[in-house]
């Protein structure tokens, strides 16, 4: 597993778009949450503002113990990048035609595709940590409440929604083979087609589109205190043990497909 | 022991049948070379043998063996087209071969040198030529020095020079006791190079074993004279020919293997009246013994 790991790294280290996209990564949620951490603040100052504010949210989102959701919630928007870069890694072998040089020169089919899932699941903790750092900062920065670890569990909440878009983008990645395309039907899958079928299916056939595959997860990382709100408003508000354990389902649906894509095709 | 043994291979692409039951072996020692026009299913066959490509149907071994993963890190392969990083340099890229072939970085220089292209090591490999890309696939084959070499089309996009080099390096290789199995369309390659030779054709296995016997090539020599049905005539009673015709311009004799004489058959013609005006040895093409084996079955 360590050579495995070793060699994505030869692979990486000197590939500038990789670097300059984590850069732009980590540098996108610290300024998206920024951005809303602003707007949060400005309304929290003027004092009839805080008071409708604080009817709804309650204490301010940036604050412990909140702020872990809140970030977390926040920084999803931001997974299409990892996603990206999951695409990016793995078209190139396809385009250099390494994927085939790799396996001649005797890895196995699946250590060539295990290397890859490595590399989703490593992503995803660099993002969790990405996120719970930004969590911190702005829990501290805000200063409302004193440190809490209480909520902390969204931050696993967003490793799972890490998980879950990363092997999307790896599944885009072995379907379609060409970087372009899987990008193109990675993007407008995750940020349009999805939410579109999510709204229509949540309208019209009895709250199906929460068990699509990336809502599962995004699902159970709501904005602080809006998950009460909506909840209290739709008739039966979803049961977030099930979710959890179709978002797993999901991913191991995943994994399967992936390996078994790679393992049985003409490469 | 053989290296390589392929059983009843099929491969389908859909309707396209690309291999047709293909059976043969591979003795250790030898240069074994696979030759067949474009689209006649050496880089298919090579494939699978290196599990790129699954068979529709039958079987092959490696040493002897089941192959598996750690088989084909001992064979050095080139396949088809160089494939590397194009963002890395050759250094950085045979650094990963290396890993993967579970081999120490410290050949690297050895096969580079080996390839004439330690000068540019530390150039990316976007910037090569065809012919650089090609040796730096040849070196990654070497790294770790296998005993086991299989190469695909190898003087592909090279310069003369380079053509040279290479058949020579697979001589030596060859001489120092490796095998090689070299994919080839070009008949003169394999004849200059290889010891055993299977012969494929759409897919189908038309003829294999050693080279002296499968490619045994009558010599057929050209003339020509200002009256070519005067030359004609004369050389229908030259000794030694097998056959005597006109073909064009000129008249073609055929002689068994190695027993075509230039200088007395130019004496001849002149001891007759006639001056020559063209005289040349050629070589069967690859096209011409294909017609003759595939009419010959």
């Amino acid at each position: 597993m360590g050579r495995l790991l070793h060699i994505e790294w030869m692979k990486l280290k000197n590939y500038r778009a990789f670097w300059i996209l984590l850069c732009l990564y980590i540098a996108t949620i610290f300024g998206a949450n920024f951005i809303i951490f602003r707007i949060q603040q400005q309304i929290y100052s003027k004092e009839q503002a805080k008071g409708m504010a604080s009817l709804i949210l309650g204490n301010p989102p940036y604050s412990f113990p909140s702020v872990w959701q809140a970030t977390a919630h926040v920084s999803s928007y931001l997974l299409f990048i990892p996603g990206l870069i999951m695409i990016i890694a793995v078209t190139n072998e396809y385009s250099f035609k390494t994927h085939r040089q790799n396996i001649i020169d005797g890895l196995t089919r699946r250590q060539f595709i295990g290397a890859k899932i490595m590399m989703a699941a490593l992503l995803s903790v660099v993002s969790v940590i990405v996120v719970a750092i930004t969590a911190l900062v702005f829990g501290f920065m805000d200063g409302s409440n004193s440190f809490s670890l209480e909520g902390f569990y969204y931050i696993g909440y967003s490793f799972l929604q890490a998980m879950s878009y990363t092997m999307v983008a790896l599944l885009m990645a072995v379907l379609f083979k060409r970087g372009g395309l899987a990008i193109g039907v990675f993007f407008s899958y995750a940020l349009v087609l999805e939410e579109l079928l999510v709204l229509f299916m949540n309208k019209y056939l009895h709250y199906a589109g929460r068990f699509m595959p990336l809502e599962t997860t995004d699902i159970l990382v709501p904005f602080p205190r809006i998950k009460e709100i909506v909840n209290k408003l739709t008739s039966t508000p979803p049961d977030y043990n099930v979710m959890f354990i179709i978002a797993l389902v999901y991913l191991a649906a995943y994994l399967f497909l992936v390996t078994r894509k790679f393992e049985t095709d003409n490469l | 022991m053989a290296i390589l043994t392929v059983d009843n291979l099929h491969k389908n692409y859909g309707p396209v049948n690309a291999l047709k039951g293909v059976s043969f072996t591979v003795p250790r020692g030898s240069v074994f070379g696979i030759l067949g026009p474009n689209g006649s299913g050496k880089t298919t066959l090579l494939g699978i043998i290196m599990d790129i490509l699954k068979p529709t149907a039958g079987s092959y071994k490696l040493f002897d063996e089941t192959p598996t993963h750690l088989h084909r890190s001992q064979i050095g392969t080139l396949l088809e087209t160089p494939n590397f990083y194009h963002y890395l340099n050759a250094v950085q890229n045979l650094k990963i071969a290396a890993a993967i072939k579970q081999r120490g970085t410290e050949d690297i220089d050895r096969v580079l040198q080996m390839v004439n292209l330690e000068q540019r090591k530390f150039s990316k490999f976007t910037t090569y030529s065809l012919g650089m890309k090609q040796r730096l696939a040849i070196a990654s084959s070497l790294l770790g020095n296998p005993e086991v070499l299989v190469f695909d089309e190898p003087t592909n996009g090279l310069d003369p020079v380079g053509i040279v080099e290479t058949r020579e390096l697979i001589k030596k290789l060859n001489k120092e006791g490796k095998t090689i199995i070299m994919a080839s369309h070009l008949l003169d390659e394999v004849e200059k190079v290889c010891t055993h030779v299977a012969i494929l054709q759409k897919g189908t296995l038309i003829t294999h074993g050693h080279v002296d016997e499968i490619l045994v090539t009558e010599d057929v020599v050209e003339a020509g004279a200002a009256n070519v049905q005067q030359l004609l005539a004369a050389l229908h009673k030259y000794p030694g020919a097998l056959q005597v015709k006109l073909n064009e311009h000129h008249v073609e004799l055929s002689f068994a293997p190695g027993t075509a004489m230039l200088d007395s058959l130019n004496r001849f013609c002149f001891e007759n009246g006639i001056a020559l005006n063209h005289l040349r040895l050629r070589k069967k093409s690859l096209e011409t013994k294909f017609f003759e084996l595939t009419n010959g079955k």
